[in-house]
């Protein structure tokens, strides 16, 4: 028999039954959609993620207080309002100086702060750092200037505020020469900047006012840890070797033998976005299983009707075994079936999942206020074509060749 | 060319033996109209399903043009089914919702001839069967003898040398198993050997010869002495 006989045997059966075989494709259709979106959706969380990882900058690391016990995982620290007291502004010191990698380090302290403007108040962060944060960092100066190493070390109460107190506050005015009240304290605004970093509605890193670090540990803290070292190397390629040194500093200066024990943790770009790619590869995995589940499920029903459909053809099959039709050709006619029906269902499922997956996008771009952009790896897409195929293939094999293994004439006495 | 002896079938089901057919032997040759009658239960079905490759013997010998039953794989007996056999079932037998054309292209799909040869071969058999006119129409919108007409065109379009027509008039009335008895006659006389299974004794008539069958054995063999032509008694009726 010719393929394209069979094809065209195969195809005019599923459009016999119209119905049928759109409620049997179903499964497939909705389980390769479930694949597409969740990949798709998946996919685009990560970008989003990453992108904002990328803004921590390329040669930049953070040193926080407390370790991480295992080899890989999530830090045990809560980011900022830690109460470890292991990290001081001495080790900075030392680091700056023995590491040969490590262009700048910056200490920084957070605390909650309460702004007071003429009445007008806000609730958020103090950052107390030093004046080589903005050198650092490299911050986008709003308007006057960051404060100077003279104002830290003379414990001057001058503040820089971040882009969103100045709008939320100041609205359009100039701030440069106003007071602003500090919990309670008194400080000179000299600037205004704008942080660059994660854009994240539960975290504003320009909803913030920057104080020498002096003031804030001793004034407003009363502490003579810190929170976060900054480590900046030399060069983006120096970064890993910059840790690496950071590390036996630390574990020099705070006696630690086993890296085990360390009270510190060193984050990078790299080390956040690895960590992140592995709940993201976790959890793909995880939703992966889920939707092929509902695959699996999708082709047992699949094989279900076309094992109905077998029982109802029984006299067809039994009729072209009579006029010649041999084993392997009602094999395959069934079996194309089956390919067919799975085959337009994966089809229907891609189309379905790219529609899915670009309003998905949307409407998590809009709910979560993120620059969203739609991500469809064509690999999945192919994958979903081929499992869909696959499938077909694995539970069309059982109803086929209950076809093929019909006697002729007991096929052709069934009624 | 066809060869039976000692033939016998026994069907096994649940330990339960029910012999079908015990000992029979017979001799068919070329361009012989033979009608195997019997009341049902004879096991003249199981014959003519033996006889067409539909089914094996449990022992006996049988043999198609020269060829042992015993010596051929299943795909070697589909292939001189569709090659060198035609049926004619009783109930006809056709695709539903595929047209007269596609119900007697059937039986080339799997002989691998190119689509010109095969839609010439098509159209002429329908034409033999006189249903030119209804080439596009569907099963359901045809009579129950023209129905049986595009079945007998179907067992036809391979040129096949013998075809086997189990008891083809049964589901119609006496005018149309007339016409479909006329064809079978007609082919008969083209040089196509027809093996014809009835249990009634008016149709057996319209062949050349007739085989009783009772309870698996053979009561007679002998030639009609008065054959039926049903094409005159066609013509007598109009």
């Amino acid at each position: 028999m010719k393929f394209s006989d069979s094809l065209k045997t195969a195809i005019g059966a599923l459009k016999t039954n119209k119905t049928r075989s759109f409620l049997a494709m179903l499964g497939i259709v909705i389980g390769i959609a479930a694949v597409i979106v969740m990949l798709s959706l998946g996919q685009g969380v990560q970008n989003v993620v990453l992108s904002q990882i990328e803004t921590m900058g390329h040669n930049i690391a953070f040193i926080l207080p407390g370790g991480t016990k295992q080899e890989k995982g999530l830090p045990q620290f809560s980011l900022g309002m830690t109460q470890i007291k292991t990290l001081k502004t001495s080790d900075a010191k030392a680091l700056k100086k023995e590491a040969f990698y490590i262009k700048e380090t910056t200490p920084l302290v957070f605390g909650p702060a309460i702004l007071d403007y003429k009445g007008k108040q806000r609730k958020c962060d103090f950052v107390g750092t030093l004046s080589n944060f903005q050198e650092v960092r490299g911050n986008k100066i709003l308007e006057g200037r960051f404060f100077a190493l003279e104002e830290e070390k003379s414990m001057q109460k001058v503040a820089v505020i971040g882009k969103t107190v100045k709008e939320k506050l100041f609205g359009s005015e100039k701030v440069v020469g106003e007071t602003l009240k500090i919990n309670r304290r008194t400080f000179r605004i000299i600037g205004a900047i704008e942080v660059e970093g994660m854009k994240d509605p539960m975290f504003d890193p320009n909803d913030r006012v920057f104080i020498p670090l002096s003031v804030a540990q001793k004034q407003m803290l009363g502490i003579d840890y810190l929170n976060v070292i900054l480590i900046q190397a030399k060069s983006a390629n120096t970064l890993d070797i910059a840790v690496q040194e950071a590390e036996s500093i630390l574990r020099q200066r705070h006696r630690i033998k086993n890296q085990t024990e360390d009270d510190f943790t060193i984050l990078s770009q790299e080390y956040v976005a690895s960590t992140f790619n592995l709940i993201g590869g976790i959890l793909t995995v995880f939703l992966s299983c889920v939707a092929a589940i509902s695959l699996v499920v999708g082709g047992i029903g699949i094989m279900n009707i076309m094992l109905v459909s077998v029982t109802e053809r029984t006299r067809e099959i039994g009729l072209r075994k009579a006029v010649g039709a041999r084993k392997k050709d009602i094999l395959l006619q069934f079996l194309l079936e089956t390919i067919s029906l799975t085959t337009l269902g994966g089809i229907t499922g891609i189309l379905l999942g790219v529609l899915g997956s670009y309003l998905g996008g949307i409407v998590i771009g809009k709910v979560l206020d993120l620059e969203w952009q739609f991500t469809l790896s064509l690999i999945s897409i192919v994958l979903a074509f081929g499992v869909a195929t696959l499938i077909g293939l694995i539970f069309g094999i059982y109803p086929a060749k209950k076809a093929a293994e019909l006697s002729p004439i007991e096929a052709l006495r069934y009624e | 060319m066809i060869e039976v002896r000692n033939l016998e079938k026994v069907y096994k089901n649940d330990a339960v033996e029910t012999p079908a057919l015990n000992g029979v032997s017979f001799k068919i040759k070329q361009g012989e109209f033979v009608a195997i009658m019997g009341p049902s239960g004879s096991g003249k079905s199981t014959l003519m399903h033996i006889m067409g490759f539909l089914d094996r013997p449990t022992s006996g010998v049988y043999r198609f043009e020269g060829k042992s039953i015993d010596e051929l794989t299943d795909d070697e007996l589909a292939r001189i089914r569709n090659k060198r056999m035609g049926f004619v079932f009783q109930s006809f037998n056709l695709l539903p919702r595929t047209t007269v054309f596609d119900n007697v292209r059937l039986p080339l799909i799997y002989s691998g001839f190119k689509k010109e040869e095969e839609e010439e071969r098509v159209k002429k058999a329908i034409e033999e069967v006189g249903l030119s006119h209804r080439i596009n129409f569907y099963p359901n919108q045809l009579s129950g003898g023209e129905q049986q007409r595009v079945a007998i065109a179907r067992a036809l379009v391979n040129n096949p040398s013998v075809i086997f027509a189990d008891d083809p008039s049964r589901n119609l009335d006496s005018k149309s198993g007339k016409v479909i008895m006329a064809l079978l006659q007609e082919l008969n006389d083209r040089g196509h050997t027809v093996v014809l299974v009835t249990h009634e004794r008016y149709t057996s008539e319209h062949a050349k010869r007739i085989i009783r069958l009772a309870d698996g054995k053979i009561v007679s063999d002998e030639d009609v002495r008065q054959r039926r032509f049903a094409k005159d008694e066609k013509e007598l009726i109009k």
